[in-house]
């Protein structure tokens, strides 16, 4: 299991129906029915990436989630490096970095290293070493110019960049990014691609999972691929072993021929 | 990790999240001079007010040299204390809801109830200011009495206080963390409190058995206490009931609205709405 950074075994997540009118106030708290997760289990080795692909509402923003101990799984075990996200949620943490795609995600008054400087000592980081770790990250994140500017008069990539470097101020040994390019351009979202597959693939050997809807990302940086379909794990292989299992040279086709297989009844 | 080691870094962080405040409200200058004058024209407000009010139980009701004016500018500086402490924690839950930070806040090592005890540190302190730019202009230009003032003492009412207004705030964060919007928490006990708790008039013009209401309310205790430490210059003996009734509030408060909020927190993160708004 220690050989793990991720592992999940029979992972189940169920919202509430969602009540409105006198029914909300009636019965404010209503019984977990909504099935999100099914039964999801999947192991990632240390330094792997892992992209979850699949339809808005197949379950992958709730995996991510349940991982960052932002959700509580219903049924099953979730574990980040060894650590279980309902029993141990603060040690999970230490271990993760998070960052998602929505670029109003910082203190906008705040400059670039007052807010990494916040969140590093949120992170149990000692002033000196937030200071010495924005150091190291300023070159390879290209945030020089940007430090000392409120968060405000940024670039939605240079947010993204940023949003980045916090995730990673604390050393975590997983990384979760949701959805990371959504809101960027497609030029910026290139960019951003290579830096991550430079920065955070190619240098620190950091294990990766991520969302995503854009599939040039997912063949860029994925070691291996998730599809989900109505919160079920309808498909788990490398790149290479689901273009051969659907025999089609592209990763969207692959896809396409899943989800056709998965209306069909047959995953 | 020790006890002490611990307690070394929350305090750390909660220095942090106060400085976040701090840096944010200093970014918006224009509203810290306008603060000022607000305070002025309330103090003002208060003032001419008093002119018309000459009531001989009234008077009865008030600590020896003083008069109306100086009852209802400490009953209303000190009575936004509640007001504050009502707010804080769900404001700053919302707001960090509304900006996209909470999951980001969230996933750090630090608590939420620590992010919410350190966001409430600012708005504390800018009350704090505020309760004394109201005395000061008081005492400027109304002849509000300064002199001879237990100011240990009022602190002191003042700290008690906050532990037990706190309670309050707590619990009026866990109701929003549950249900998202309205707030009957804060609407009930700031209704009731303004009602029994002695801001404009002394508890003792109440029928009676809204004067054991009032006695069931903390504010009463603070108001009482913080009158009698800058107003009647009372010794810290004399204002040992009203910390006592204080720190008594805050004991059975704190734990509670603690318990109360880790099952909503609990609640939140199962039913997937914690940054739902």
């Amino acid at each position: 299991m220690e050989n793990f950074a991720l592992s999940l075994e029979n992972v189940e997540k169920y919202f509430p129906a969602g009540t409105s009118g006198w029914r909300g106030f009636v019965y404010p708290v209503s019984q977990l029915t909504v099935p999100a997760l099914r039964g999801i289990s999947f192991d990632v080795k240390k330094g792997e990436t892992l992209a979850v692909v699949g339809a808005n509402g197949a379950g992958k923003s709730t995996l991510l989630r349940i991982l960052t101990t932002l959700l509580i799984p219903t049924r099953g075990r979730a574990q980040v490096c060894g650590f279980d996200v309902s029993r141990d949620p603060a040690k999970v943490r230490l271990q993760i970095g998070y960052h998602t795609g929505g670029d109003a995600c910082f203190y906008s008054r705040l400059t670039a290293r007052e807010n990494l400087t916040l969140f590093a000592g949120l992170n149990n980081l000692s002033a000196r070493s937030a200071a010495q770790r924005i150091k190291e990250l300023t070159e390879p994140f290209h945030l020089g110019d940007l430090l000392d500017r409120q968060v405000r008069m940024l670039s939605t990539g240079n947010v993204h960049r940023l949003g980045l470097a916090r995730a990673m101020m604390h050393r975590p040994s997983v990384l979760i990014l949701d959805e990371p390019t959504r809101s960027l351009d497609p030029l910026a979202a290139a960019d951003f691609r290579k830096f991550l597959l430079r920065e955070i693939v190619g240098a620190h050997g950091t294990t990766m999972i991520f969302a995503s809807h854009t599939l040039t990302e997912v063949e860029q940086l994925a070691d291996k691929i998730a599809m989900l379909d109505g919160g079920r794990l309808v498909a788990w292989d490398t790149l290479h072993g689901i273009k051969s299992a659907t025999r089609v040279s592209s990763l969207e086709e692959s896809l396409e021929i899943l989800t056709r297989h998965i209306a069909r009844g047959k995953p | 990790m020790n006890d002490s080691l611990k307690l070394g870094i929350t305090l750390r962080k909660l220095m942090l999240i106060f400085r976040r405040d701090f840096t944010v409200a200093r970014s918006y200058r224009f509203a810290f001079v306008i603060n000022l004058f607000q305070a002025l024209f309330g103090t003002a407000s208060f003032y001419f007010l008093s002119r018309f009010i000459a009531s001989p139980t009234l008077q009865k009701s008030l600590p020896a040299g003083t008069n109306y004016f100086s009852f209802v500018l400490v009953g209303v500086a000190f009575f936004d204390y509640l007001s504050v402490a009502l707010s804080t924690f769900d404001s700053s839950l919302q707001e960090a809801r509304q900006n996209g930070t909470l999951e980001n806040l969230l996933v750090t090592q630090t608590s939420l109830p620590v992010i919410l005890a350190g966001s409430s540190l600012y708005p504390f302190a800018g009350m704090s200011l505020h309760t004394v730019v109201y005395l000061g202009w008081g005492a400027l230009l109304f002849g509000f009495p300064l002199q001879g003032a237990n100011w240990l003492g009022a602190v002191l009412v003042l700290a008690a206080s906050i532990l037990a207004f706190s309670g309050f705030g707590i619990l009026s964060a866990a109701y929003l963390l549950v249900f998202k919007r309205g707030n009957p928490v804060n609407w009930a006990i700031l209704g009731l409190s303004s009602v029994v708790g002695g801001m404009m008039y002394p508890v003792s013009v109440l029928p009676k058995w809204l004067q054991y209401v009032a006695r069931l309310t903390p504010v009463t205790y603070s108001l009482e206490g913080m009158r009698a430490a800058i107003l009647g210059h009372a010794s810290l003996r004399e204002l040992l009931p009203s910390i006592a009734g204080l720190f008594l509030f805050a004991a059975i408060l704190l734990p509670v609205s603690f318990a109360i909020f880790s099952w909503a927190l609990r609640r939140a993160k199962t039913t997937g709405t914690l940054t739902h708004f």
